[in-house]
Parts: structure tokens; sequence; C-alpha cells
């Protein structure tokens, strides 16, 4: 029997670790700008007619609420280190003997390390939606149940990863190679009418796309290649459900035993 | 003896470079997933009026990325010496058989030699594909004129990051005044788009910032010499020389202040 209270307290301990990496927080934030204030911007005014019809209307907000789910990813993905951080100062055998079940462990950091992503991310957020404007609450809110999710997927994509590897080194390589890959290979960046068809297959996978359509339909940017509300709720509670469900199994299992390097 | 000793700080300093085996793969990806994923897709988003100068957008990019490798690689030298002078492993350095000017020199030019070997593979990509796209070789003149500009920039950059990192000791600080360079000379600049598109998107302080920034020249200058687009103009190397003599300077008078105290 999984203890509510138990999972919160674990999540709980997971936000407030998140202040301490203020580096991350200052990098982010700066990123963040540079890619809305400059970046966004010019392209913006590179991009053809015909794309600006195709992203409905605005490439700008279209890109901008791509940012956004960029954000969120890269920040939910840092529970990771988390993990290592721990294991390197021997905070995970701690762990493991306070009154607190593995599973309610893992839970408790996905739901931790998904929460402060998104209230790290809320203010961003909140600003691009005022730029893009407000169309249907409803449909925000549809979307804002279905982020949250996303980002609890992620964390636990991450713990999945972290406890697989146990090495901080093919952890790095891999999650940077994850990162470069699954940004790119996503609609988070252009609409997916654009990509080549070797790259739009994949890119219809992944959950970034499921995530980066939903915001967009939620915030109401109209454009017939965002991905269907009904298809990424779909895809993101398969991605979210995958991790958790991995996370758990394997963080059950290769927690214990030492062997982090 | 002055060149034996810098000689030894360049090889130490190779040497932790190759350590960071995470981060290299990871910005490898990242530049590959740039040029070979991004820049494809936005070939077939941007107005074809705007890149028609230079091929397409993909072929425009190419130098740009040289540049983007360089400078990532280039920078990095501050992040260890910042790390270097909180945690006082400077005052090792300074027990070393090695004058002060040679230790802060030794480091500036390590910095941007790194940044040179990082980028090599990226500059025969280059080099590759505008080959391939137009059928133009460069001069041995011309290609000499290009790998002494980038060996100029890398070392600037070194500079600039090793003038950063002994400003403050406070990590936030450093990392703050760190993103806010890096992002600004990253996106006010012609690496990722032309200089006609920044002046019609960006306040006139950012257009001035963009026009003398060196990435800018750097990536100009290898498009001249490339693509033919733009002009080659002295301007450029001018702008490049000092950028490095300038940095370079401040760089080794910093470092020699900063380990003195």
């Amino acid at each position: 029997m999984i203890s509510l209270r138990k999972v919160w307290v674990v999540a709980e301990r997971d936000m407030r670790m998140f202040l301490q990496y203020k580096f991350l927080l200052i990098m982010r934030g700066i990123w963040f700008i540079a890619q809305i204030a400059l970046f966004g911007l010019v392209v913006n005014r590179m991009v053809s007619q015909n794309v600006q019809q195709t992203v409905g209307g605005d490439y700008f907000n279209f890109y901008a609420a791509g940012i956004i789910i960029t954000m969120l990813y890269s920040t939910a993905v840092f529970i990771g280190y988390d993990i290592y951080e721990e294991a390197d100062h021997g905070v995970i055998e701690y762990l493991l003997s306070v009154p607190v079940s593995r599973k309610e462990l893992v839970i408790g950091r996905s739901i931790g390390g998904g929460l402060r992503s998104f209230m790290y991310v809320s203010p961003m957020m909140l600003f691009i939606l005022y730029l893009i404007g407000i169309s249907n609450p409803v449909q925000l809110l549809v979307a804002f149940a279905s982020l949250f999710l996303f980002t609890f997927g992620t964390a636990g994509f991450s713990i999945t990863l972290a406890v697989s590897i146990k090495s901080s080194d093919r952890f790095d390589i891999s999650l940077g190679i994850i990162d470069a890959l699954i940004v790119r290979l996503s609609t988070t960046l252009y609409p997916i009418a654009y990509m080549p068809s070797f790259y739009a297959d994949i890119a219809r996978f992944n959950p970034l796309t499921f995530a980066a359509d939903l915001f967009r339909w939620g915030a109401g940017i109209e454009s017939a290649f965002l991905t269907s509300p009904a298809i990424a709720v779909l895809g993101i509670v398969s991605f979210f459900s995958l991790f958790t469900f991995l996370g758990i199994f394997l963080h059950e299992r290769r927690i214990e035993g030492g062997g982090w390097q | 003896m002055a060149v034996k000793a810098i000689l030894h700080i360049v090889e130490r300093d190779f040497r932790y470079f190759f350590r960071y085996k995470w981060w290299i793969a990871g910005m490898i990806s990242m530049n590959l997933a740039d040029l070979f994923i991004m820049a494809i897709v936005y070939n077939g988003m941007v107005n074809p009026t705007i890149t028609e100068k230079y091929v397409d957008y993909f072929v425009f990019f190419a130098p740009g990325l040289t540049i983007t490798a360089l400078f990532a690689a280039a920078f990095m030298i501050g992040r260890e010496i910042n790390m270097e002078v909180r945690r006082e492993i400077s005052d090792y350095m300074l027990s070393l058989p090695i004058k002060r000017w040679e230790l802060a020199f030794g480091r500036t030019l390590a910095g941007g030699l790194r940044g040179v070997v990082y980028m090599a593979p990226l500059l025969l990509t280059t080099l590759a594909i505008t080959y391939i796209y137009t059928n133009v070789v460069p001069s041995a003149l011309q290609l000499l004129a290009i790998i002494l500009a980038l060996l100029l920039i890398s070392i600037g950059t070194s500079g600039l990051s090793i003038a950063l990192a002994v400003s403050t000791k406070s990590f936030e600080k450093y990392i703050t005044a760190r993103g806010v360079v890096y992002y600004v000379l990253f996106f006010c600049s012609t690496v990722f788009y032309p200089m006609i598109l920044i002046q019609e998107a960006l306040p006139r302080p950012l257009v001035l910032i963009a026009q003398y920034n060196p990435l800018s020249c750097g990536a100009d200058l290898s498009r001249a010499f490339l693509l033919g687009y733009p002009p080659f103009t002295p301007l450029m190397f001018l702008d490049i020389t000092l950028f490095a003599l300038v940095c370079a300077l401040i760089a080794t008078l910093a470092y020699m202040k900063v380990t003195q105290k």
C-alpha cells in the first residue's frame, strides 16, 4: 500500500533540493530570454510566409510555445543528476534506511522532479501565454494537466536512465546525446510539415512533440499540422506510464548493491 | 625557457580537456544535430530570397557551425579557472617553477588551441559541404586566412572567458555573467542568420554588437572565401585581431592579478 503522505514528503524534499542549483536556474533563465528575445525574433523574420500560415499565423508564437516545452524537459531530467550526486555522497544508503518503500521513493521523486520543473517554468509559461493570448481556458487546463504528466514522465525517464546506467560519465554522455536529438527531432522548434520524412516519422512519436503540440492547442494556436489533442494526450499518458513503471521496476531492483561510478 | 614553460601549461590544459569526454560527446552530438537536423529542416522553411546568395540555409549555416563549436570549446577554460580560483588550486599552480605571465599566457593560449582542435573536424565537414554544393575549393591562402581567423577568435574567446572567470569568486555571479556574454555573442551574430535580418528584428545597440561581434566577422570571413558572399573586407580581420589581442591581454593581466592575492 502506497502512502501518499510519504510520497509527498519525498517530492517536497526534491523540490527543496532544486533551489540549491542556483547556477542551473540562472543559466536556464538566461537561455530562455536569449531564445525568445534574440533567436526567436530574428528567425521569425527569416521563415517564409507559407510557414507563418502553416503554424497558425505567427511563427514566433509557435516557437515560443516550443521553447517552454524544451525548458520543461531540460529541467525535469535534472533529477537524474541528483541521484548521482546522492550516490557520490552516500545519501542513497541513507534514503534506503528511511521508513519509505522503494515504490514511494521513486514515485515521490518522479513527482518532485516534475513539479519543481513545472514551478520553475511557470512564470515563463505565463509570460508566453500572455504574449500568445488565451482563447479557450478549458483547452488550456487540459493541456496543463497533460504537461504535469509529461514532466513526471520525463523525471521518471531520467531516473530510469540513471539507475540503469549507474555511471555518471555514461549518464552524462547518454543524456547529452538524447538531449541533442530529442529536441531537434520534435516539433518544439518547427512544424512537422517541413521535416524530411525520415525525421518526421521519428518526430511523430516523440513525447516532446506531443507536449509542444498540446501546449500550442491549449494556448489556442490553430494549425492543421499540430498533433491531434487526443493522440497527444494518449502519447503523454503512455510516456508517463511507461517511464513511471520502468522507474519503479528498475529502482526496486538496481538501487541497492552499490556499483555507482 | 618561456616557450617550454608555456608548452607545459598548454599540455596540461589539453590533458584536462580530454578528460571531459561527456562534455565533448554531448557537444559533438549537439553540433552535428544542429547541422544535419535543425539546419536541414530550416532549409525548407527559410524565405529563399534571404539565403539565395549563399546557395541555401544549410550551406549558409555550415561555416557558422564551425564558429559555434570553436566558441563553445574555447569558452570552457573559464569554467575550469573559476573552479580553480574558488578551490584555491591556483595557489598550487603558483608553486610551480613557472613565471606568472607564462602561466597566465599559457592558459589563454591553451584555451584557444583547445577550441581549434575541437573545431578542426567540423571545419573539414564545412569544407566538404561547401565543396559539394558550390564546387569551390578555397586556395591555400584563403584556407590559411580562415584557419588564422579561427585561431584568433578562439584565443580571444579563451581570453574573454578567463577574464570573466577571474573577475569574481562567486560561482553564481560568474555563471550569470558568463551566460549573458555567451548568449549575447552567440545570438547577436551572423552565425545563425544574415545581418540583414538582425538589422530588421533587433534594436540598434544589439545590431551594433552583431556588426562588430568577432563571431559575425569569423562566420562572414569563412563565407566570403567559401561561398563568395558577403564580400571579404580587411575590417573583418582587423576586428578579429583586435578582439584576440585585447582579450588575451586582459585575461593575462587579470589572471596574474588574481593569483597575486
